[in-house]
């Protein structure tokens, strides 16, 4: 008898293990985690990208200087500059060259030779951070320039509502990704209910809860999700590793190991609320169907 | 055991109870029985009488359409579904097709309702193994019940409906599938059982076995219930 004792050990499990056409499930499920991987890293990247933008164009700006007469250019962009430099702490001010400067009219005015009396604007850019175009606007007048300045806000903006829509998509579509995964683990609980009616009879009928058989159904749910998610979530994080090291997938968001870190916290964090809705919805689904069970009595 | 029954409360009582499958007809009709606490009772009748089907009522698996029902004192038509639940942990139920879990082996389905019940290996092992010896067995705790025969598969399930020492034990023909001495040795732990209070609600055809045990009669004849033996 002892030796019979001792060879029972362990509970076994309420639910069969091995049940027919799980592969397939897991599958769909390995699938729909990547998909939502690769969703979130797309709108991590979008999020970042907007950021990058922002920074970009706030901390830049272009001065015009206008001249009434052409021939003092060069001393009034290098005392425009000089203003400048003086009041701006920590900041660039670069003279765009008279060349430089004819080389942004051709995209206006074409390739053909431009007159040399052409006038050419006198044109100086500010880099640095938490510039202000007021600021800026200011100093110069009152040091006797008649000064236009272009802050880049116009083009920010544009490009901040683009970059929010890339967000919102990469949300959206994680949302949907994830909604359907919910709706594959109700419908999954649905199909191992039944397959496991007789299981579920004989418990009912030793006393079990409707909790205490729900927790079965959640329990196996939570493993499927955390199969699916661990695989999914894996095989997303490998291709933001081959993104990351193979190509210059900067215009994209993806920015090597850096950011790429917060991007992997992110994805577990995925993983864990995968595998989250996959056992809630099979806890709800359970009850439910418990529940619409014995109103069928 | 009718001293018994006028001193104990009844822990089954039917009033004028009927039961109809959807539109169909009523296939019990106007039951009206008690089972006294403590009491051992036969049911017979013949096949098709709805002998199952008052089991089934007593075990809580159907709701009448019509009539009382109470259990240890409730009626069974206001129960919540875990006051539902609570009673059946204090039943105890053999069925025909014994409706053992076929992937757990002889020794987990015989430990369900305690495992059910919240209970841990540790406290319920001994009690579990003791059991299987005793219903012969113990040789067979690790098996699965594919592997069983028809009177092993038996013995499993009525190890599982008196392992949690019930308060009310239903068992439909649990003797059908086992050779005599067996049955008699069944007969003898729900007697044992009945010795040691439980109520014990048995359906069978075997005229045998009613003689074997002085105890109240209950027959059921085209859905209508009758007390003493058939004529």
């Amino acid at each position: 008898m002892s030796a019979a004792v001792k060879t029972i050990s362990r509970e076994a499990p309420l639910l069969p293990e091995k049940v027919r056409n799980t592969r397939a499930l897991w599958v769909v499920l390995i699938i729909m985690a990547l998909l939502a991987g690769c969703a979130l890293l797309f709108a991590r990247g979008a999020m970042r990208l907007s950021g990058d933008w922002q920074t970009q164009l706030s901390d830049t700006m272009s001065v015009q200087i206008m001249l009434e007469n052409t021939s003092e250019w060069e001393t009034q962009t290098q005392a425009a500059r000089s203003e400048l430099l003086g009041v701006l702490v920590g900041a660039d001010v670069d003279v765009i060259s008279q060349s430089e400067a004819r080389n942004m009219l051709k995209p206006w005015l074409g390739n053909t030779a431009l007159p040399d009396d052409l006038p050419i604007p006198a044109l100086l850019e500010i880099t640095g951070s938490d510039l202000s175009a007021n600021f800026v606007q200011t100093t110069l007048d009152a040091a006797g320039f008649t000064a236009t300045i272009d802050d880049n806000s116009r083009y920010a903006d544009q490009l901040q509502t683009t970059a929010r829509k890339l967000v919102l998509i990469g949300v959206g579509i994680l949302i949907l990704i994830l909604s359907a995964g919910l709706a594959v683990n109700v419908f999954a609980t649905r199909a191992a209910m039944t397959a496991q009616k007789e299981i579920i009879r004989v418990l009912v009928q030793v006393g079990a809860t409707d909790k205490f058989i729900s927790r079965l159904f959640i329990r196996q749910a939570a493993m499927r999700g955390a199969v699916g998610a661990f695989f999914g979530i894996g095989l997303a994080a490998l291709t933001w590793l081959i993104l990351s090291l193979f190509g210059d997938w900067g215009g994209l968001g993806w920015t090597g190991f850096g950011a790429g870190l917060i991007d992997l916290v992110w994805l577990i964090i995925l993983g864990f609320i995968f595998a989250i809705i996959c056992s809630s919805a099979a806890g709800i689904t359970a009850l439910k169907q418990l529940s619409f069970e014995r109103k069928r009595l | 055991m009718s001293s018994q029954s006028t001193l104990l409360p009844d822990l089954v009582n039917f009033e004028r109870v009927g039961l109809r499958y959807g539109r169909g007809p009523e296939v019990l009709t106007d039951a009206t029985l008690d089972l006294p606490q403590g009491s051992f009772t036969f049911l017979t009748g013949p096949s098709g009488a709805g002998k199952s089907t008052l089991l089934k009522l007593c075990y809580l698996s159907l709701l009448p359409s019509r009539g009382l029902i109470r259990m240890f004192g409730k009626d069974t038509a206001l129960l919540s579904n875990p006051e539902r639940q609570a009673i059946k942990r204090r039943i105890g139920i053999v069925l025909q097709d014994f409706h053992l879990i076929e992937h757990l082996s002889v020794y987990e389905n015989v430990a369900l309702p305690l495992r059910v019940s919240g209970q841990t290996r540790a406290i319920y092992n001994d009690d579990v193994v003791e059991l299987l010896q005793w219903v012969g067995l113990g040789h067979r705790m690790q098996a699965l019940p594919p592997t069983l025969s028809g009177g092993e598969k038996q013995r499993a399930a009525i190890a599982r409906a008196v392992i949690a020492k019930p308060d009310l034990l239903i068992a439909d023909e649990p003797t059908g599938n086992v050779d005599p001495i067996i049955g008699r040795r069944l007969l003898r732990l729900f007697s044992e059982m009945n010795r040691m209070g439980a109520t014990v609600l048995i359906a069978t055809h075997d005229t045998h076995l009613i003689d074997e045990i002085d105890a109240r009669v209950l027959r059921i004849e085209d859905g209508h219930v009758f007390k003493g033996k058939p004529t």
